[in-house]
């Protein structure tokens, strides 16, 4: 196994003594195998404990480990070191408040997530003995890929919007997650998300740069979601300007 | 345990897609529809001369043969076809076709788009005795 070190560049911001962050370097001997996220364990481990930084499973599931590294944001543990340079820069997501270090404050993406309704609402509720809701294996394609999502919020780093936006912006991954929800066949719940999805600050908003998509590690094309219901929108809007009304 | 005091980075409104090489090539992209706009309002300008009559008309015509108004046109062509490219290219995006268990493959409906651009080019050459 050959080893080599990389110089570690992290955004440290640690509020009970630091005015504004500022860049931390951290010499790193690291495997070849290594990700970015392997390198700052190695440096909580062995180096510097007071460093921190979210994570979980290691492995893209749980979308806790999304920072920004040398300048994209990426899953930690899916941006292999073997794929960047000698120096490596760590910087928390963009759009987010620094809670500390890496750590981002993600209230404003969970406020907004709710506001969408991103659950199924069905047309009556079944009692658990009347059995499951039936669906198609065609049915469950028109919107498997966007609920691939892991709330990583790599796209609302990316997103220019929902930063210009002053975070008004309802962003990528909430209307993606609204989308699949209206394309589901189990659910009638398109209009009671209309208002948000529909709104200025909804689908609207998103002026197509397609960042989102770019950078979604689950390949959840947030960005195309987006243009379908903006399309859903405006036919909704015209069919209850001439009275017939939607779903 | 300290208070919290969450850190806000700022974004610069006006020179935040410095920032990064996709956002610089998206506001190129969106800036140089400014041409497109211009050619249409040139074409436009036309249907009025043509309305007017064939004083107007010749006047229109001589216009835009001036090497300067060639140059602005071929410029505003290659705009257009780049707008049209990445227009197309959007395509299966904003709009899936699905087909049973399956989605049309995004290539066929970008196809479909040229296919249907070649047509109607060659129709309006054809109605204009070009072809």
């Amino acid at each position: 196994m050959s080893k080599r070190t990389i110089q570690l560049e992290v955004l440290r911001y640690r509020p009970e003594q630091d005015k504004e962050p500022f860049f931390q370097t951290y010499t790193v001997p690291c495997e070849e195998e290594w990700v970015v996220l392997d390198a700052l364990n190695y440096v909580k481990d062995e180096i510097d404990r007071t460093l921190s930084f979210r994570w979980s499973c290691h492995m893209f599931v749980c979308g806790s480990c999304g920072y920004k590294i040398d300048g994209e944001p990426k899953l930690g543990c899916k941006a292999f070191l073997r794929d960047y340079g000698d120096n490596i820069r760590v910087e928390p997501l963009d759009n987010f408040p620094i809670e500390r270090d890496l750590v981002v404050v993600i209230d404003d993406f969970v406020e907004k997530l709710q506001s969408v309704k991103p659950y199924i609402i069905a047309k009556e509720e079944k009692a658990l003995a009347a059995g499951e809701y039936i669906q198609t294996p065609a049915q469950l394609k028109a919107f498997k890929q966007y609920s691939m999502c892991i709330n990583c919020l790599l796209c609302y780093s990316a997103c220019p919007q929902y930063g210009l936006t002053n975070q008004e912006f309802i962003g990528p991954a909430a209307l993606a997650l609204a989308h699949r929800y209206n394309m589901d066949s189990r659910d009638v719940g398109r209009s009671a998300r209309e208002h948000v999805l529909a709104a200025h600050e909804g689908v609207w908003e998103c002026s197509f740069v397609g960042a989102c998509s770019v950078v979604c590690p689950k390949d959840v094309d947030p960005a195309g979601a987006i243009q379908q219901a903006k399309f859903t929108s405006a036919v909704d809007y015209l069919t209850s300007m001439v009275g017939i009304g939607g779903k | 345990m300290g208070a919290r005091r969450p850190y806000m980075r700022t974004m610069s409104k006006t020179s935040w897609f410095m920032t990064h090489a996709r956002f610089k090539t998206y506001m190129l992209h969106e800036i140089s529809s400014v041409f497109v706009a211009l050619y249409m309002w040139l074409l436009i300008d036309g249907l009025f001369r043509l309305a007017k009559g064939p004083e107007a008309w010749e006047a229109w015509l001589s216009f835009i043969k001036h090497p300067l108004v060639v140059v602005i046109s071929l410029i505003a062509f290659a705009f257009f076809v780049i707008h049209t490219m990445s227009w197309f290219k959007a395509v299966p995006q904003a709009m899936r076709i699905q087909q049973g268990e399956h989605f049309v493959d995004g290539k066929l409906i970008i196809g479909g788009h040229y296919a249907a651009l070649g047509a109607f080019s060659l129709f309006v050459l054809i109605l204009a005795g070009v072809a």
